[in-house]
């Protein structure tokens, strides 16, 4: 199952987000992006002390996992699952490279920073992704 | 191989444990283990939060390309974190088995302060022949 996806650029600014199976309705989405980015920034950061590992790969709790990954340019890209799928990072590398920069960093109308409240607007990569989504292992 | 790091985190999320096995991972100052335990602390409390789905416990597992690091809490809310190989199975045998040492040589241990630092030779010892046994 999966339950949403979310992409933050490098000044931390969420610029993206959907959703798909949404049972527990958060009542603030702004309180809700800004704590995925802690902890995945958090997670991040202590994974690179600790090792020579860039960042993490995944992170999972009894109810959920969340899969990330993270461009050259710092943009992150994280996808929120159930606890039996399998790593997803493959999937997000696709998203970013198959996606992300075909249809947004490519096209010359797409703003290349996303100051607060617009982020990424654009129906072909909205479309790709959708399906691209809807056709992974696990997604029902 | 085996058991990279043990951490043993009091109730308020201070470092009172923390031990390398093995020289895989960064050597890093006191300080920074400190930080380190602090902010795990508050990012398993984070975690259950921004759970899609209610009831969520905390950060249990996190994996990357290099270690695996899981997280158990006590009834009593001390966590232990293991910091193991991705390859290693068996964490749960292992975290139950640490549990043990923790409550016959630091619990049972007079001199020992609840929610100090542990300086239990004892359990220090234990601890690194369990370990080392650890495949």
């Amino acid at each position: 199952m999966i339950y949403s996806f979310w992409m933050y650029d490098r000044h931390c600014e969420c610029i993206y987000s959907r959703d798909w199976h949404r049972s527990a309705a958060h009542e603030d989405k702004e309180d809700l992006q800004k704590l995925i980015y802690g902890s995945v920034f958090s997670l991040r950061n202590i994974t690179r002390k600790l090792s020579d590992d860039d960042a993490f790969l995944s992170f999972q709790t009894s109810k959920y996992k969340l899969h990330f990954f993270e461009s050259p340019s710092n943009l992150k890209l994280v996808l929120i699952t159930d606890p039996m799928m399998s790593d997803a990072c493959n999937a997000l590398r696709q998203i970013y490279a198959g996606l992300y920069v075909e249809y947004v960093v490519k096209n010359p109308l797409s703003p290349i920073e996303h100051p607060r409240g617009t982020g990424v607007d654009n129906d072909l990569f909205n479309m790709g992704l959708d399906s691209f989504v809807r056709s992974l292992q696990g997604f029902a | 191989m085996g058991v990279k790091s043990i951490y043993i985190l009091n109730k308020a999320g201070g470092l009172i444990f923390q031990r390398d096995f093995g020289d895989s991972l960064s050597k890093l100052d006191s300080n920074d283990y400190l930080v380190i335990a602090g902010t795990l602390h508050s990012v398993h409390a984070i975690t259950t939060r921004i759970s899609p789905v209610a009831g969520s416990s905390g950060l249990t597992v996190m994996e990357t390309p290099s270690f695996s690091l899981h997280i158990f809490q006590s009834q009593t809310g001390i966590k232990f974190m293991i910091l193991t190989d991705r390859q290693q199975y068996g964490i749960d045998s292992i975290a139950s088995r640490i549990h043990h040492l923790y409550s016959d040589y630091v619990m049972k241990n007079p001199f020992y302060t609840l929610e100090m630092p542990i300086r239990c030779e004892k359990f220090d010892r234990y601890l690194g022949a369990y370990i080392s046994t650890v495949a």
